[in-house]
């Protein structure tokens, strides 16, 4: 008889347990997941394997307008232009090349133009060995002076190579020296860094660690 | 039954039926159920060609499901007389943390939480105790003065403790070099982690978020094909690209070529006169006997 009369009331139990776990699964009232934070997604400029700068040869390659190339345009064949310097020896460029900046070599003393561009004809490089160059072979002349670092470039070790490691199945692209160099002003210019992780459980900032007493 | 007592039951009935059906409700929104054909799925060294064609179509399939993009899944096999070696010259790493973000775009790793298998390291001059580095610099420009930038990932070891402590044998080393993961076999103990002295393997402790936009559909088995919550996951120097002869994501996009990678076993490779003619410093922790197929060598 008591078995009987207990039943109703589990059943009754039971039903507002399970009603009130649902009622709590609704309203959603532990909060979970627990909402994260927001990461924007990384602009896709840091994604794009570009180099720095793009070469002479890279115009060409691309057929763009190379009138900016052509020294002949504003200069007199036959008349190599005049250098002017001040009083420091510190070559003045004129306005009409203002986006050079004469930057390399850490002492000044590569204020020359004609070091590298040949004077007698403008549209072509000088190594000092008497050579002339086209503005596609650049490389040849940056090795004429940094001769270590052109032999890395050559086997591989420095500068930029990409496509295929396996050149079978594919091309290896190598990058010239002006691909990531300005020749002007050679160093690597510095950047602002990509963003850099987001932990889940951000730390704060540690406490200075507290030099403990010695115990013995 | 009187009327009374059957209206009163079916009542509490349809109550109690309604209630345990919302109870249920978190049950209902879990997604990540393993389907029984990945539940039955082989082992990945016993799948013979045919049922690993059909593991690779599974793939897809689900893949495509959460997406709404059709991947292009491949096991790529280590190629003969290749062993992979990187090296970094840490003469020209300027920190730019290119490389950490091309390869989370590359082996679609989760965007949120973030996991990245590059940790760019900012150290002082003058120490290698990695105690000193700090991975969360955020300055206006980099390199800043006083500091070089170490680039850690996953060292690719000859001797790889990742391997002998994993229990089920999820983890294994191939024979181009490669420490490769099955992410189906994978049962997120996370041994591998602890063994690891690199901190390079990653766990998923959620479900992985990655926008549909940004998914590589460009997968292998063992290396980019998106992972589930609980499994284990590491640089595997991009298997579906390097296996198929390209260089891996964070080298191709490394503004300096400070990234260098290449076939050991070709006497003619970049990265054979890197070790041969450049100042290879060390290889990371080397006091610990891992042996890793990852350089650091300086210029001049």
């Amino acid at each position: 008889m008591q078995a009987r009369n207990r039943t109703p009331m589990v059943l009754t139990i039971l039903v507002v347990a399970f009603a009130g776990l649902a009622a709590a699964f609704l309203s959603d009232s532990w909060g979970y997941p627990a909402p994260r934070a927001i990461i924007p997604p990384v602009d896709r400029a840091i994604l794009d394997p570009a180099t720095v700068r793009r070469s002479y040869a890279d115009l060409v390659r691309a057929k763009e307008d190379l009138s900016d190339f052509d020294c002949y345009a504003c200069h007199e064949k036959g008349h190599p232009p005049p250098l002017r310097y001040d009083g420091n020896q510190k070559l003045i460029v004129p306005p009409e090349h203002a986006d050079v900046v004469m930057g390399h070599g850490t002492h000044g003393r590569n204020n020359n133009c004609f070091n590298c561009h040949n004077e007698n004809n403008l549209t072509t490089l000088q190594p000092r060995d008497g050579r002339e160059l086209k503005l596609e072979e650049s490389t040849q002349l940056c090795g004429s002076c940094h001769g270590p670092t052109y032999r890395d470039w050559d086997s591989g070790a420095h500068g930029r190579i990409n496509g295929y490691w396996n050149t079978k199945l594919g091309p290896a692209v190598k990058k010239d020296c002006v691909n990531c160099h300005n020749p002007h002003s050679p160093r690597f210019p510095g950047r602002k860094p990509a963003p850099g992780p987001h932990p889940l459980h951000p730390v704060a900032e540690p406490a200075q660690a507290v030099e403990a007493p010695p115990t013995h | 039954m009187s009327r009374r007592s059957f209206l009163r039951t079916s009542a509490v009935l349809a109550t109690g039926l309604a209630a345990v059906a919302a109870s249920l409700k978190p049950l209902f929104e879990m997604e990540d159920f393993t389907s029984a054909e990945q539940f039955m799925q082989k082992y990945y060294k016993e799948l013979t060609p045919d049922e690993m064609a059909k593991v690779l179509k599974r793939i897809e399939r689900e893949v495509e499901k959460q997406y709404g993009v059709r991947p292009h899944v491949r096991d790529l096999k280590p190629m003969d007389g290749v062993e992979f070696v990187y090296a970094l010259n840490l003469s020209r790493c300027i920190g730019c943390r290119k490389c950490v973000h091309a390869c989370v775009a590359e082996n679609n790793q989760s965007r949120n939480p973030e996991i990245q298998y590059i940790r760019v390291l900012k150290m002082p001059h003058g120490t290698f105790d990695l105690e000193k580095g700090d991975h969360n610099y955020d300055t206006a420009q980099v390199p800043e003065k006083g500091f070089f930038y170490m680039p850690v990932q996953c060292q690719q070891c000859h001797n790889p403790p990742c391997v002998k402590v994993c229990p089920v044998n999820a983890t294994w080393q191939e024979k181009d070099g490669i420490t490769v993961i099955d992410y189906d076999w994978c049962i997120g103990c996370r041994y591998c982690e602890a063994a690891c002295p690199y901190w390079a393997r990653r766990f998923n402790f959620t479900k992985p978020s990655i926008p549909a936009d940004r998914l590589n559909p460009e997968m292998a088995y063992l290396g980019n094909r998106p992972r589930k919550q609980g499994v284990m996951e590491k640089c595997h120097f991009c298997v579906q690209r390097t296996r198929a002869g390209r260089y891996p994501a964070c080298l191709e996009v490394c503004p300096t070529g400070s990234r260098k990678f290449g076939n050991i076993l070709d006497p003619d490779s970049e990265i054979s006169q890197i070790l041969r003619t450049k100042r290879v410093f060390m290889q990371l922790k080397e006091d610990v006997g891992t042996n890793p197929r990852f350089f650091y060598y300086f210029d001049v």
